[in-house]
């Protein structure tokens, strides 16, 4: 039973399956729970983590300076994720909990809450409820690296980390204008954020502590300990601009947030790539499989295949070619699945391209079960893909190719006998691309995960981009 | 740096004394071999009825039955002789993860029969299972 002789021939269900529900990070997810906890009894501990099924739920800490908008972000966070948001004032200020009693006297008499106090406070708040069942945001904690250790220790861990950063001098003159609405307790601004309603601009107070003296001097306290906490959330950190309109701000953290990390699943890529003709499909997939070692199967060239190989399919397909007319979709997926299938395919992972071209091959690909796991769109404007494509010559004595613009010829002597090909004609490419425009509608709206790309640039770059796509898990939609 | 070797090592231990790895194995086979609708719901009757085997002592199904346990004998027994040689016996006993890395199986020079295979089997999965 060694792997030579009788290789282990896993079906490709049981990583489609591990694929979509996540198994990997379930597993995970449990280790780490059980040795945070290192519980007595593991199996009942399992069985009540996996019943709260809070693997996903936002678990954030937004840090920043005075007056970069930190409490702003965060409640509109909270509203968006439907998650609970955790703050120093309202821990002390909680009614049912004798340690934020002590908390309370300690502040009034310090005007400062120690951190074992506050850590103490956190992880009664965390354990409540709504906090395990919607997960929690942390604003403006831990403000002291021993805050971040101790944290670490309880066990909480975030899965996004933001720090929002901005130079002084934008926020000593930011803070000036903050103003409060004691009803609401939402921040407003006198110049940026400005209330339309008149009852609420009646209602502001200004509150204490924000001279440019007192801004400074927070200022200070915060650089001092900020360069200490970053070292300690090192793969979920993510610093954003504040000095930008908060909208910006508040979009950039919601899409980080909504990311996942990139996690050690095992992972066959299953590429898809679509585009007009001209996009530049074919060099893709080419790098692809150069790089990852994935198999590059163009459809267009497999039919080629079994006609020159003269195999039984390519008996079938011949005289569609000698006749110039489409090859009938049902031997295209009896083509395309015998080749999907071999061993290698399954094993390495594949990169497909020229196929599928409309909604009904899209359905025959997904029922016969190759469904791919990444799905690429290369959009790229016509003008562009005419001056790619009619420009292309072939010189006839050397079968060099060339391209008058991006490959010119070296010599008049070569240029004056190159030749084109007859599919380059503008005409042609014009109908080629019609007809998957034609299509391209209904094959974005069946592949929803499906990601959108300009393919109108530099290969090398167009390329990183559809590394970055296949690599990073794929961004939860917002419902 | 002695305090985070230690919470290492603590952790190791408590790895190994509740076999939190094989159980994990086991879990995951079972996921990905039955594909259940809701994995989170199966993964909670597996471990129920793992919790009720411990307290009323039953014995819990096992992974491999002897059915299976034959069928993957046979595959090893290309030659029809009704035994396996070492190699195959130990390579088997590895993919069915009842092989620690490190542990050496004596080769008494007796080719092992179906009985035997059966009887290890039997043994590794109870002293794996023994410890929930």
């Amino acid at each position: 039973m060694d792997a030579t002789t009788a290789p282990h021939h896993i079906p490709p269900e049981m990583p489609q399956y591990g694929e979509t529900y996540h198994v990997f990070e379930l597993m995970q997810n449990m280790l780490e729970q059980l040795l945070i906890r290192q519980p007595k009894d593991p199996i009942p501990f399992l069985i009540s983590h996996l019943q709260q099924d809070s693997d996903n739920v936002p678990k954030i800490v937004i840090l920043g300076p005075p007056a970069s908008g930190k409490t702003t972000i965060a409640m509109w966070l909270c509203k968006h994720l439907s998650s609970n948001l955790v703050m120093v004032e309202d821990l002390i200020a909680r009614k049912f909990s004798s340690l934020a009693e002590v908390a309370r006297k300690h502040y009034q008499k310090m005007k400062k809450l120690s951190s074992t106090l506050l850590i103490k406070l956190i992880q009664e708040r965390l354990k409540e409820e709504d906090c395990i069942r919607r997960g929690w945001i942390l604003d403006g904690i831990p403000e002291t690296r021993e805050q971040a250790l101790m944290i670490q220790t309880l066990g909480i861990t975030p899965r996004h980390v933001i720090v929002l950063s901005a130079p002084d001098t934008v926020l000593i003159e930011r803070n000036l204008g903050k103003r409060i609405d004691p009803q609401t307790r939402e921040i407003y601004h006198t110049t940026f954020d400005w209330p339309s309603e008149s009852e609420i601009r009646n209602r502001l107070m200004v509150p204490g502590g924000i001279s440019e003296l007192e801004t400074a001097r927070k200022l200070l306290e915060y650089h001092r300990n900020i360069i200490r906490i970053l070292p300690a959330y090192p793969k979920i950190l993510k610093v954003i601009n504040a000095d930008q309109p908060c909208v910006d701000v508040f979009y950039q953290a919601l899409t980080y947030v909504q990311t996942n990390h990139r996690s050690n699943a095992p992972f066959t890529p299953r590429v898809l790539l679509c585009g007009p003709v001209g996009c530049g499909k074919s060099l893709q997939a080419a790098l692809l499989a150069q790089k990852y070692g994935l198999v590059n199967v163009h459809c267009g060239q497999l039919l080629k295949e079994a006609v020159a190989d003269e195999s039984k399919f390519g008996e079938l397909i011949q005289p569609y070619f000698q006749k110039e007319m489409a090859v009938p979709d049902s031997i295209i997926m009896k083509v395309l699945s015998q080749r999907l299938s071999q061993q290698d395919s399954i094993q390495k992972g594949w990169v497909l391209h020229g196929f599928p071209k409309d909604l009904d091959q899209a359905h025959m690909l997904n029922s016969l079960g190759f469904q791919p796991n990444r799905v690429f769109f290369l959009n790229v404007p016509f003008d562009s893909v005419i001056e790619r494509l009619t420009l292309r010559r072939i010189d006839p004595v050397t079968g060099e190719r060339y391209h008058l613009m991006y490959k010119p010829p070296p010599t008049m002597e070569i240029k004056a006998r190159l030749l084109q090909n007859p599919k380059d004609t503008e005409e042609q490419v014009k109908l080629k691309m019609d007809l998957f425009y034609r299509n391209s509608l209904e094959l974005e709206e069946f592949y929803k995960h499906a990601i959108i790309l300009n393919a109108d640039q530099d290969p090398y770059t167009v390329f990183e981009y559809i590394e970055s796509g296949i690599i990073n898990p794929l961004p939860k939609k917002v419902p | 740096m002695q305090a985070g070797g230690d919470r290492e090592l603590q952790a190791k231990n408590y790895l190994e004394k509740h076999r939190i790895m094989e159980l994990l194995n086991y879990l995951t086979s079972a996921l990905l071999f039955f594909r259940p609708e809701k994995p989170r719901e199966y993964l909670i009757s597996i471990l129920e009825r793992l919790r009720i085997a411990k307290i009323t002592g039953v014995a819990f199904p096992f992974f491999m039955d002897h059915s299976n346990i034959v069928s993957m004998f046979e595959m090893m027994d290309t030659s029809e002789k009704g035994t396996i040689s070492f190699a195959r016996y130990r390579e088997g006993l590895k993919t069915l993860g009842l092989l620690n890395e490190d542990e050496v199986l004596k080769d008494d020079g007796h080719v092992i029969t179906l009985e035997k295979f059966r009887s290890e089997v039997n043994k590794r999965t109870e002293k794996i299972w023994s410890a929930f």
